[in-house]
């Protein structure tokens, strides 16, 4: 079955077309967000986890170069001192504040044989200060951390100094030792509240006072996380802690996830620990996918007002374009029905029209649809003699003024020019009231003009009778009547064809 | 720095117990021990304030006081008994004042020295070698009072300027010019056996690990210590042995007296070293002796947290290493106790308990 294109079928079209294509748009959108902010929280774990690796392993790498400038520095004092052929212990402490200066080691001493230390301001024996000295024989650097009373804890390097001879007496160390709050310092960064760091000990201990966020804060990062991670996972840790090997954890608490990565600090036994609050970064993530989406909404809500109005002031625009076409089309429709059934001398209906006129009056009669119809036929006078002796202008205009006559008087009724000098008028209702005041009027103008040399018709008019079965059955009978009307205009002077 | 950092932190804490001290503490230079204030003072303490006593037992916050120092530039010579972490404590209240010193333009250039273990003869040695050195001033905390006392004396008379220091004053009469450290040894003797024969129940036996032979503080504890146990018919001590400031010696000798006195109930240590060794022999025998001492060893410290030692009498040697070269720049430049400085400055010693050992560890090692 076809569908028959209407306007409103068009536009409903247009319409639902519309709504579902803004549909469209806004569920893409909120899909589209959607899966942003599910496949960002995604990448969240793994970005967060080469994130800290990156961060723990510079940081690590960071101290590593701070031993080794440290030992190369140590290197080179002593090499300075070798070469300064000192002879006292105020000649060595001059020395040693001279080296202060120039290679910032602000806790730089030397260990003679006997294990007394010394410093630029102090000399004393140090052998239960410093651990290192432990060993009877000191025959490679030495890094450690050493706990101090009364404060924090500190990186111990120390180096044998096996050449090393000032007045006579051999040394057999070089060490300094760097506070482990200056290193912290060196490694601060700018993330407070949510990447946090520290240096810890291999049984978990933390070295640095720094706090690793707020559950496992100062603690011992094993004795923390026992109560947030299973007991094999917190073993595995503690052996890589053990071993010098790096690994992450990732565990919540208080409803936040945290994750945390260590790396090995190399030559000291540190672990670098870094963490960082998943938590805070999916809350950051989310407030940002939040105001994306909301500038999406508004984006479409942008859209779906403009589109709205762009398809509206389209659909009008094309209601108007398709009325106008419409209104172009009836009206050209209706000139050529004009053009068909009009006389182009007169203007009336002409016999194409009376013929379809006919047909629809037969249509009625036959439905028993109409009471009230007469007919009227029109005959022009010396029409022919007219034309024979003034020519066609003059019978032109004397078929013209007879129309007009016929058109005055029945003011009621439709006029057709069935023949060269023939017109019929056929009256109903209110022209068929009044056909036979109309008739009288006329006739008597007509008679007036026979005597004035103008404008004769003869009329002849019937009505229809039960009888009758067509509009032909009436019209011959007026036609007959106007045949003998015209008998009677001849008799009073009226011209004639012979 | 991060010593001030951390006072901060405690000043507010160190300011209540000052308070809460002050009423009850029995350590002031006023009092004389008392056995009961010594056993109320521990109960008192036990719950929330015994916080606040550990916390002020140790004072790191020290600046130096308005004196004007002559020079620009002082030498000093000082020797104590033996190597060992004690001494290393007082050390850096040393290094503290010296720095303070440093920034107000002053130079202080110091030796500091002892020998391997404890020893009057070595003592004798290195004050003989000094005294040609032209040292502003000479300290010494006294290996044996009855030989080194003389010593100072002439020493004095020689118009060397000498001080005594840390633990161990020279014997009454002597001529040194002040002394600068525990004033109270018999007394922190007395006290850690009070706090003993209470939790003994004043009855058992007990022995006494006392330190250097003729060192003045170790005897002067052991004496008190003796003292208190005379008064407590059914206590008796059945051991006193000297360990010589050595650890693995306290640990032999407390090895060997349990295996004596299988029954013991008590060790009273009088040093910083003999409480480790003893407590690492009572762990390793798995003895339930109750094992009193001094000071505040890390292991010890450790020992304990963990019930094995019963109690420690720590004393503040940071403030007695500052107060040293704060006094010693004011005898260099020729002054006598009075209103500058006290004949005997006074540094305290505070009992702390199993609940007091992690703040302890925490303030003085930052261990966990």
């Amino acid at each position: 079955m076809k569908t028959l294109i209407t306007r409103k079928n068009f536009i409903l079209t247009a319409v639902v077309g519309s709504i579902l294509l803004m549909a469209m748009i806004i569920l893409n959108a909120i899909l589209s967000s959607r899966q942003t902010v599910s496949a960002t929280n995604a990448a969240v774990s793994e970005v967060s986890s080469f994130y800290l690796e990156a961060m723990a392993d510079r940081r690590a790498k960071t101290i590593t170069n701070l031993i080794n400038n440290n030992f190369d520095h140590m290197g080179k004092a002593v090499a300075y001192i070798n070469a300064e052929n000192i002879k006292s212990e105020e000649e060595l402490r001059a020395n040693l504040g001279k080296i202060k200066s120039l290679l910032s080691l602000d806790r730089f001493a030397l260990v003679d044989d006997d294990e007394i230390v010394h410093t630029q301001y102090t000399t004393y024996t140090g052998g239960s200060r410093h651990a290192f000295l432990a060993d009877e024989e000191m025959e490679e650097k030495n890094v450690s951390t050493v706990s101090i009373y009364g404060s924090s804890k500190q990186l111990c390097l120390a180096a044998p100094t096996p050449d090393l001879t000032i007045a006579g007496k051999r040394y057999k160390a070089s060490f300094v030792q760097i506070d482990v709050g200056d290193i912290v310092d060196l490694l601060a960064f700018e993330d407070e509240g949510r990447t946090y760091f520290g240096l810890y000990s291999k049984k978990g201990e933390n070295i640095t006072d720094t706090e690793l966020g707020p559950y496992i804060s100062r603690h011992n990062l094993f004795a923390a996380l026992k109560d947030v991670i299973d007991e094999n996972t917190l073993n595995e840790n503690r052996d890589n802690f053990s071993n010098a090997v790096e690994g992450s954890i990732t565990f919540t608490a208080g409803g936040t996830e945290e994750t945390l990565v260590y790396v090995p600090v190399e030559q000291t036994d540190w672990m670098m620990v870094v963490l960082i609050r998943e938590s805070v970064i999916q809350d950051r993530i989310r407030t940002i996918s939040e105001k994306n989406l909301a500038t999406n909404k508004r984006q479409i809500a942008f859209t779906v007002i403009f589109s709205a109005l762009f398809f509206s002031v389209l659909l009008f625009m094309l209601k108007a374009l398709s009325k106008k076409d419409l209104d172009a089309e009836k009206a050209n429709s209706n000139n050529f029905k004009n053009m068909a059934n009009t006389d182009s001398l007169t203007g009336v209906r002409n016999k194409h029209a009376y013929s379809e006129a006919e047909a629809l009056l037969n249509q009625r009669i036959r439905q028993n649809d109409i009471d009230k119809l007469g007919v009227v036929v029109c005959d022009i006078n010396g029409l022919k003699l007219a034309n024979d002796t003034l020519g066609h202008a003059a019978g032109d205009k004397l078929i013209k003024d007879a129309c007009s006559l016929i058109c005055e008087y029945f003011t009621h009724g439709a006029v057709y020019r069935i023949g060269g000098d023939e017109f019929v008028v056929i009256l109903q209702e209110k022209g068929f009231d009044t056909m036979h005041e109309v008739i009288e009027d006329i006739n008597r103008v007509i008679e007036d003009n026979i005597k004035k040399k103008e404008v004769v018709i003869a009329i002849g008019h019937s009505e229809l009778t039960k009888d009758d079965q067509l509009v032909h059955d009436v019209f011959e009978r007026a036609d007959k009547m106007m045949y003998q009307r015209k008998q009677e205009l001849k008799q009073m002077g009226a011209p004639t064809r012979g | 720095m991060r010593n001030h950092l951390r006072i901060k932190r405690f000043l507010p804490i160190m300011l209540f117990s000052t308070f809460v001290l002050a009423s009850c503490s029995f350590n002031t230079p006023e009092t004389t021990s008392n056995v009961k204030e010594a056993a109320t003072a521990h109960e008192d303490t036990a719950g929330s304030g015994s916080a606040n006593s550990v916390s002020s037992a140790v004072d790191f916050d020290h600046e130096l006081d308005d004196y004007k120092p002559k020079k620009d530039h002082y030498n000093f010579y000082f020797t104590y008994k033996t190597i060992h972490p004690w001494w290393d404590a007082v050390a850096l209240g040393m290094e503290d004042a010296q720095r303070q010193f440093l920034e107000k333009g002053v130079t202080i250039t110091y030796e500091y020295m002892a020998p391997e273990a404890a020893s009057a003869e070595d003592q004798k040695k290195r004050l003989s070698e000094a005294k040609g050195r032209d040292f502003d001033v000479i300290g010494v905390d006294v290996a044996d009072d009855a030989i080194i006392s003389p010593i100072l004396d002439e020493m004095v008379d020689s118009g060397i300027k000498i001080m005594t220091f840390s633990s161990s004053d020279a014997s009454e009469g002597c001529k040194r010019i002040a002394y600068v450290g525990n004033t109270h040894n018999y007394e922190d003797g007395v006290d850690l056996t009070e706090a003993l024969c209470e939790k003994l129940g004043y009855k058992g036996k007990v022995a006494i690990l006392v330190g250097s032979v003729g060192a003045p503080c170790h005897e002067d504890r052991a004496k008190g210590a003796k003292d208190t146990i005379a008064k407590y018919p059914e206590m008796e001590i059945v051991a006193t042995e000297y360990d010589m400031d050595s650890v693995d010696l306290a640990y032999d000798l407390t090895i060997q007296i349990l295996k004596d006195n299988p029954g013991l109930d008590g060790i009273i240590c009088c040093n910083m070293s003999n409480p480790v060794g003893a407590a690492r022999a009572v762990t390793e025998t798995g003895s339930s002796t109750v094992i009193v001492g001094m000071d505040h060893d890390q292991e010890a410290l450790h020992y304990l947290k963990d019930g094995v030692i019963y109690c420690l009498g720590v004393q503040d040697c940071y403030s007695i290493g500052f107060d040293t070269i704060q006094t010693a720049v004011k005898i260099a430049d020729g002054h006598k106790p009075g209103d500058l400085f006290e004949e005997k400055t006074y540094e305290k010693t505070t009992v702390i308990y199993q609940e007091d050992a992690a703040i302890m560890l925490e303030l003085l090692y930052g261990d966990d």
